[in-house]
């Protein structure tokens, strides 16, 4: 049997892994196809390369022998067309591959808007996704002194803090009126955003680009907002999204199924017969009636790869999505959240708790039962798994904040006196 | 990428094995044959004894205790330095705290007060195995009986102890001073040390075979003393060895190469591979409640907690596996802790064992990746 995966990321290499771990070579041939890097790496580490804090080696989670040892077969290039009937992929240097199963884990690519301007833009623009766009970031430093960047996400703020260590002037534009509303009540999300700019950043909410200017040679010169203001500026940092890297799987022999993402069931198979996706590139159908679940982060990839590989390996898998769970760090804030603490339906109470003297916040959200719902920290050290276990076992607020010391995962000495704070309860 | 302009080359450079980083190691070695060698003739070259003069204009008796000054001269500031850029970690900030301390009187102003009273220096931090001439009959004689007592119930009781409650840690990242310079002004170079299979390999032999030197030089050593006088033959072998190991070990290894080499191959190379004391106490960790625990799939495999491991150990593969791990040669410094962006690991001791298997195999070969 020849798996081939298309995507070297956490979700393919994952799944390249787990089938190895089943079978021997002689049973399971596998070949793990990339067009960024010939090895596996860690996408979530681009920023600390950028910083000097790790050298491009140390990006990659496995030692590179780890490939010849388990006989996974590493192609670098890229894959143009799929047919699914005759079981062949495509190569860009016109290299056929067979196979028996396909894994698509091709993830995301950055999400754009069509800015006025942006046709005439040949240099000093760039997104923060790939290990390509580290070396153009890398390169375009050394010439830059101001930088605009464009988006409140997770990227956007890591792009920020690479260009504030480089000792660029940065301009951070952020359409919303605070930090990250999509994850952030505004309390947090004015804390953050006061934290970014007591590193010097100049970050301007509510503000959007509407066009780019260049110098003579296509270079990004400055940024006009939509208020009018004129930014000067080297280089334009677009930080506004991702979206799966499933265009070119539109036009090939067999399409499959595609909406905002690749389609794929519980099974993790997609349309066609013999190929399956996972990671950032697919959105789940759990109900026809609901919005197809699209999880565009490491963890989930990491877990779609497994499973999707034991799918593929025929067990008999339905994924059900566990309870949500992520982390970040912005500047110097961890940021640590569990369950549900966004959109949330009218009845639901939250209560905030904040450091007075520091940025160091927790907010705990139930519902009208008083069952816990979801956790948003900031500032400290949280054990999620102790977090996910009292929303299974649906604690109440009374348990949760009488246990919350349990949660705790500060570093020795260093345990976050959880009695100084100002509390404010809010019913939603 | 480094940082740009002439201050962000020479911070990548030193801390990146480039020139400056190899100019540096050159003074360090220059400065520690000096140290050593000053006044001697060594293949017809005379090496000037710098260094005693020097300890002559500043007014201290000896060259050993100028370099004892320098050393914690260097424990200071570099301790400095450390607390400022971890200002935001208690433990780093006690930790650091505890070892400037323990080198400040420990190890510098008690052994000089000693030495003004004319009596025999000590240097409470340092114990045996690592201290060897602590357990050799002849110095032994020479201390009154407090010290006698404190140095073989420290070596004794004391390390073994204080190791299986708190692991390696209490005394290499706490107490000892080869342990508190790499901790405070080998800081910059501590991402240097390997991280390959291979000197993994090297270190699970080399450390444990100096510290079967050490067990077997001090064995050879007390019995040669015991019974010397009526085996003349067997004393002048013990003599032999005693001065091999202290001329391998103890001046080559851990006086010359352990400094010597933190701009080029990190800051605990000789903790790692060589040093006895690291060996006994990393065998009595595995069996102690030190560990290091992971919190399960959090892990983003960014790889900074091995970077920063200046112990070579692969931290990751054991994060991003979901299993807490207590490794021999860990000192728990506590770095990897904090240098992860995502709060994945805790240094803990605890009393239920940690999950590893605690068979001899994998205790020799520690396999459980
Ligand atoms: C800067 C940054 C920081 C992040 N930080 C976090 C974080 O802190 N926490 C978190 O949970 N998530 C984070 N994420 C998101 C996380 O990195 C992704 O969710 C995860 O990497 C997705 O993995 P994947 O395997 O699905 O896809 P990817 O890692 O994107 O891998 C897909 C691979 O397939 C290749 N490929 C695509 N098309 C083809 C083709 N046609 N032929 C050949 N190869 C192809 C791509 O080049 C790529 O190498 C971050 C993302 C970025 C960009
Ligand atoms: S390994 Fe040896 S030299 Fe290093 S800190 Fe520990 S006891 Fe001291
Ligand atoms: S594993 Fe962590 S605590 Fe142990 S030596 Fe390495 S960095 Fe220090
Ligand atoms: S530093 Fe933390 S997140 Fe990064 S690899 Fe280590 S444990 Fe994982």
């Amino acid at each position: 049997m020849h798996y081939v995966i298309v995507g070297n990321g956490v979700a393919g290499t994952r799944a390249a892994m787990t089938i190895r771990q089943r079978h021997e070579p002689q049973q399971a041939r596998i070949t793990l196809i990339s067009d960024e890097s010939p090895y596996f790496f860690s996408r979530t580490a681009l920023m600390y390369a950028y910083m000097d804090q790790l050298r491009r080696r140390d990006l990659e989670p496995y030692e590179r022998e780890v490939y010849d040892r388990q006989q996974i077969e590493r192609i670098e290039a890229q894959v143009v067309d799929l047919d699914a009937e005759s079981k062949k992929l495509t190569l860009d240097d016109g290299r056929v591959i067979t196979f028996d199963r396909c894994l698509l884990a091709v993830g995301a690519g950055p999400r754009m808007i069509d800015f006025q301007g942006l046709d005439d833009v040949e240099d000093g623009l760039v997104h923060f996704v790939s290990l390509q766009d580290l070396d153009t970031c890398e390169r375009l430093t050394w010439s830059t002194d101001h930088a605009v960047v464009v988006g409140g996400g997770l990227i956007g703020v890591e792009l920020v803090e690479c260009f504030r260590h480089h000792g660029l002037q940065v301009t951070f534009l952020v359409r919303e009126p605070y930090y990250w509303p999509a994850a952030f009540a505004e309390e947090e999300g004015q804390m953050i955003s006061e934290h970014i700019r007591s590193h010097g950043v100049d970050l301007c909410h509510e503000t959007q680009l509407a066009s780019i200017e260049t110098d003579s040679r296509g270079r990004v010169s400055a940024v006009v907002t939509e208020d009018d203001e004129q930014i000067q500026c080297q280089m334009l940092g677009i930080a506004i999204g991702v979206v799966p890297r499933v265009n070119w799987l539109r036009d090939v022999a067999t399409p499959p199924a595609i909406g905002a993402g690749l389609r794929v069931n519980r099974a993790f198979e997609t349309s066609l017969p013999g190929v399956y996706g996972a990671g950032d590139c697919i959105e789940i159908e759990l109900d026809p009636k609901k919005e197809p679940l699209h999880e565009p982060i490491w963890y989930a990839a990491r877990r779609h790869g497994e499973l999707a590989a034991r799918s593929m390996l025929d067990d008999d898998i339905s994924y059900e999505p566990p309870i949500f769970y992520n982390s970040s760090k912005f500047f110097d804030i961890e940021y640590t959240t569990v369950g549900e603490v966004q959109d949330l339906p009218a009845g639901t109470n939250t209560l905030y708790r904040r450091k007075p003297d520091a940025a160091v916040s927790q907010r705990i959200v139930v519902d009208g039962d008083n069952c816990v719902l979801g956790f948003s920290m900031l500032g400290s050290r949280w054990d999620h798994t102790v977090l996910t276990r009292w929303i299974k076992e649906n604690r109440s607020l009374d348990f949760v904040r009488r246990n919350l010391p349990d949660a705790q995962f500060d570093v020795e000495f260093g345990r976050v006196d959880l009695d100084s704070f100002n509390e404010e309860m809010r019913t939603l | 990428m480094r940082q740009r302009g002439a201050v962000g080359w020479l911070k990548h450079d030193i801390t990146h094995r480039g020139v400056t980083a190899w100019i540096l190691t050159l003074l360090l070695a220059a400065f520690y044959f000096i140290l050593y060698y000053g006044g001697r003739t060594i293949g017809g070259f005379a090496v000037p004894d710098l260094w005693t003069g020097a300890a002559e204009v500043l007014g201290f008796p000896h060259k050993w205790l100028f370099y004892g000054f320098l050393y914690t001269l260097a424990i200071v500031i570099g301790g400095a330095y450390v607390m400022w850029k971890y200002s935001h970690n208690r433990y780093q900030l006690v930790r650091t705290t505890v070892v400037i301390f323990v080198q400040c009187t420990l190890a510098f102003a008690i052994p000089w007060i000693l030495l003004a009273f004319e009596q025999p220096e000590f240097y409470f931090s340092y114990l045996w195995p690592l201290q060897i001439e602590n357990f050799y009959p002849s110095n032994v004689v020479n201390q009154p009986l407090p010290i006698i007592l404190y140095s073989v119930i420290g070596s004794l009781v004391l390390v073994p102890v204080l190791g299986v409650l708190y692991g390696k840690r209490w005394y290499c990242s706490w107490v000892c001073g080869c342990g508190g310079l790499a901790n405070t002004a080998g800081e910059p170079f501590r991402h240097l040390g390997t991280k390959t299979m291979r000197s993994w390999r090297f270190e699970k032999w080399a450390v444990h075979l100096t510290l079967i030197a050490a067990l077997v030089v001090t064995a050879v050593v007390i019995a040669a003393w015991a019974v010397g006088d009526n085996y003349p033959q067997f004393e002048e072998t013990a003599a032999s060895m005693q001065s091999l190991y202290g001329l391998l070990v103890v001046t080559m290894l851990s006086g010359i190469i352990g400094v010597v080499v933190y701009p080029i191959g990190g800051t605990r190379v000789w903790c790692r591979f060589f040093c006895p004391m690291a060996a006994l106490l990393g065998l009595i960790q595995k069996f102690g409640r030190f560990r290091i625990t992971v919190k399960d799939d959090m892990c983003i495999s960014c790889g900074l907690c091995t970077r920063y491991c200046e112990m070579g150990i692969d931290v990751r593969a054991y994060a991003q596996a979901n299993t807490d791990f207590v490794r021999a040669s860990c000192v728990g410094c506590g770095l990897c802790a904090e240098v992860c962006p995502r709060g994945v690991l805790r240094l803990e001791n605890k009393t239920p064992r940690d999950p590893q298997e605690l068979t001899m195999s994998s205790l020799l070969s520690e396999t459980y990746r």
